[in-house]
């Protein structure tokens, strides 16, 4: 069973998430945490094949932040669609801060490529973390 | 506050005890991507940032439906059948109707009308 659970996000990141909406008491079976796991990992599967197919259309062959924000929205999830993108724009924000603060610091030496040629985020492949995000306030509404 | 930091732990895809950036592994939704077809090949590095997002909302909104299932039914336990309809009855959830009936088919919700014949 160790195998299933690579294929899938772990469950404790996934209830960290449940919790955020659910009142401190509420408690949440295991079969419950397990279906949300399987659902967010088929989530990010679907959107992906849409991406995916687009890239495809364009002729292009990497598929970006921004693919993944249309396709969102193709999907109906225009909700998601509008956080993502300004999460988007404020990661290369940082992202750029931090190369031209690193350029300061080491002057000409290290002049890492700025441009990669298919990767319009600027950053090299092994670093992806080096933003911080913004305060989980979350602004999209559930239409019930 | 924009300062960009470093976190070594956080592409190792496990609970590192301290909470990155961001809340899901950016390896793991990696992985999943490229699962998710074959002509997905080449992954910009700011994809699987994107999702982190997108993924975080998705729960959000998932799981508050879902509660308010539980709620209905004046229980403290949200359990899978709760999820199960919350999928039902949210259209954007289509995609996993196929995915919450078959593992367990207590769905107490409106039967689903899939019309297999015609498919070939």
């Amino acid at each position: 069973m160790a195998d299933e659970q690579y294929r899938l996000l772990p469950i404790a990141n996934v209830v960290r998430i449940m919790k955020h909406i659910l009142p401190p008491s509420a408690k949440i079976s295991k079969e419950a945490k397990q279906t949300m796991q399987e659902c967010v990992t088929e989530f990010i599967s679907f959107v992906t094949s849409e991406a995916s197919d687009k890239c495809h259309k364009e002729n292009r062959k990497t598929l970006n932040g921004d693919d993944i924000c249309w396709a969102l929205t193709a999907l109906g999830f225009d909700n998601y669609a509008e956080a993502t993108v300004r999460y988007l724009h404020k990661y290369r924000e940082a992202e750029r801060e931090k190369a031209s603060s690193q350029n300061k610091a080491t002057s000409s030496q290290d002049k890492d490529d700025e441009e990669s040629s298919e990767d319009n985020s600027r950053q090299p492949a092994h670093q992806q973390t080096d933003y911080e995000a913004p305060s989980p306030v979350l602004e999209f509404r559930v239409h019930i | 506050m924009r300062q960009a930091r470093t976190y070594s732990g956080i592409l190792s895809g496990g609970i590192s005890g301290r909470t990155g950036p961001h809340l899901l592994p950016l390896a793991r939704i990696k992985k999943i991507m490229k699962k998710s077809g074959d002509d997905v090949k080449m992954i910009s590095g700011e994809a699987p940032i994107v999702f982190s997002k997108a993924c975080e909302l998705f729960i959000e909104e998932l799981t508050q439906r879902s509660w308010m299932v539980t709620m209905r039914g004046k229980r403290r336990t949200l359990n899978k059948e709760d999820v199960t309809s919350a999928v039902i009855a949210t259209d954007i959830f289509d995609f996993l109707l196929n995915l919450v009936s078959d593992t367990g088919n207590s769905v107490e919700a409106a039967p689903l009308e899939m019309d297999i014949s015609k498919s070939s």
